[in-house]
């Protein structure tokens, strides 16, 4: 049963079991295999293995399949820990500004050196409350010849 | 130049399994 699958991939998405997580999102897709839960939570289960390039590779998987599920987001940061900034930051392009665009922009751009740009996505970033951002600004300032401020 | 913490990594969330299960 599928219920039974979601039962178990909770569980071990919760235990951070992400390997055993992405086996059991395929054992539903076998099943369904338009199911846009199973989809995220195997890209997501990737992820956070830190299997990048089998995250990216099940993203294009499922624009093959033309499965039409948003994974925009994680496309761009997964180019981002592949290096590939230039077109992690052109995928980010037109995407909604929530903190996570934001702050995926901003390593970005950090990344690339392009301080001044980063500080603004900084500035940007302050209306939501961002939890150890702090932490990246100094970065971000430091680099920047800024560390007075 | 100083590490920065990729919060962008912590902000990328499973879906919610509450209805599915
Ligand atoms: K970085």
């Amino acid at each position: 049963q599928i219920e039974d699958l979601f039962t178990k991939l909770n569980g071990l998405i919760q235990n951070q079991n992400y390997e055993q997580a992405v086996k059991v999102s395929d054992q539903v897709l076998d099943h369904s295999p338009g199911d846009v839960d199973a989809w995220r939570c195997k890209v997501v289960s990737l992820i956070k293995a830190d299997n990048i390039d089998k995250a990216l590779s099940t993203i294009q998987d499922s624009e093959k399949q033309r499965r039409a599920i948003d994974f925009s987001f994680d496309k761009a940061y997964c180019l981002y820990r592949q290096n590939k900034v230039d077109v992690a930051l052109e995928l980010l392009k037109g995407q909604e500004e929530t903190s996570a665009t934001l702050l995926l922009e901003s390593q970005i751009l950090y990344r690339m050196g392009r301080m001044d740009a980063c500080m603004d996505v900084y500035q940007k970033l302050r209306k939501f409350k961002t939890e150890s951002l702090e932490i990246n600004v100094v970065a971000g300032l430091v680099s920047a010849g800024r560390a007075s401020e | 130049n100083p590490i920065v913490l990729d919060l962008a990594f912590n902000s990328i969330e499973f879906p919610s399994l509450e209805r599915r299960m």
